[in-house]
């Protein structure tokens, strides 16, 4: 599914050509499930993405099974990447958009996650809400739903960090176990 | 088509919250866009030109391809 990555410069807003990335199907709850978590270079990207594993396992029994660093902000994941994910994760969290380039990425790693049939959570900052937006249109799939949180993230202190992840949670949740109906085909 | 002066503002939101600011100047059915970086802009976290360009193109009612858009990072 991953032999080739998405330019997520190529096509144009509604290209009809590529189509709308339809979701994967999603889980009726998430005990038991093996989480991927796929981090951006951004600080307290990392952090937050490990609060939220934290807290997925103590309250809703999910086990991380990987956590891979993408090695560009600015481009989406690389295909040997998304492939780990697909083959060791049941659902992926991805993480954090808190720049115009890393929310645009962020949003090209949940379609190319949900194209493979892996549901994707993705979290940005909502100041970034017009890049994370327009990649999408760019992928083909306006109205894809991701999850915000207040900017800037970079600044927060961990107890910051745990906060905001906290707060973020029962939409990630919602992501991961429910059919968004904005994004279906 | 003219300026979507809301949304326009709110792209100028956007890049100002990676300490960068947009100058914009339509003429006609083209435009020249240049992207100025402040203190504290990180050069990564602006999105492709392609990206930018469609970016802008609904707001500024032209074309993408219409857009000269000027990155801090270009050659003088």
């Amino acid at each position: 599914m991953f032999d080739t990555i998405i330019d997520p410069t190529v096509g144009a807003p509604g290209d009809a050509e590529r189509g709308r990335t339809a979701l994967a199907t999603r889980p009726a709850d998430l005990a038991g499930l093996r989480l991927g978590l796929l981090v951006n270079t951004k600080r307290n990207a990392a952090d937050f993405l490990e609060e939220v594993s934290g807290l997925l396992a103590d309250r809703y029994g999910v086990i991380t099974t990987l956590t891979r660093t993408k090695p560009s902000i600015v481009h989406p994941a690389p295909p040997e990447m998304l492939d780990e994910l697909r083959g060791e994760s049941d659902v992926v969290v991805v993480g954090v958009g808190d720049c115009g380039s890393c929310s645009a990425s962020a949003v090209a790693d949940g379609l190319q996650l949900e194209a493979a049939g892996i549901p994707a959570a993705v979290i940005c900052s909502d100041a970034f809400r017009v890049s994370a937006d327009a990649m999408a249109s760019l992928q083909g799939t306006p109205g894809y739903e991701y999850v915000t949180t207040a900017h800037p993230v970079a600044s927060l202190s961990r107890d910051g960090v745990r906060e905001r992840a906290e707060q973020a949670l029962p939409e990630i949740v919602s992501m991961l176990t429910r059919h968004a109906v904005a994004v279906a085909s | 088509m003219s300026i979507d002066q809301a949304q326009l503002d709110q792209l100028k939101q956007t890049l100002q919250a990676d300490d960068y600011r947009l100058d914009v100047d339509v003429q006609g059915d083209s435009a020249d866009v240049a992207i100025v970086a402040g203190p504290d802009a990180c050069e990564e976290c602006l999105v492709p030109k392609p990206l930018m360009q469609s970016m802008l193109a609904p707001v500024l009612g032209v074309q993408p391809e219409s857009i000269r858009l000027v990155y801090p990072t270009d050659p003088a």
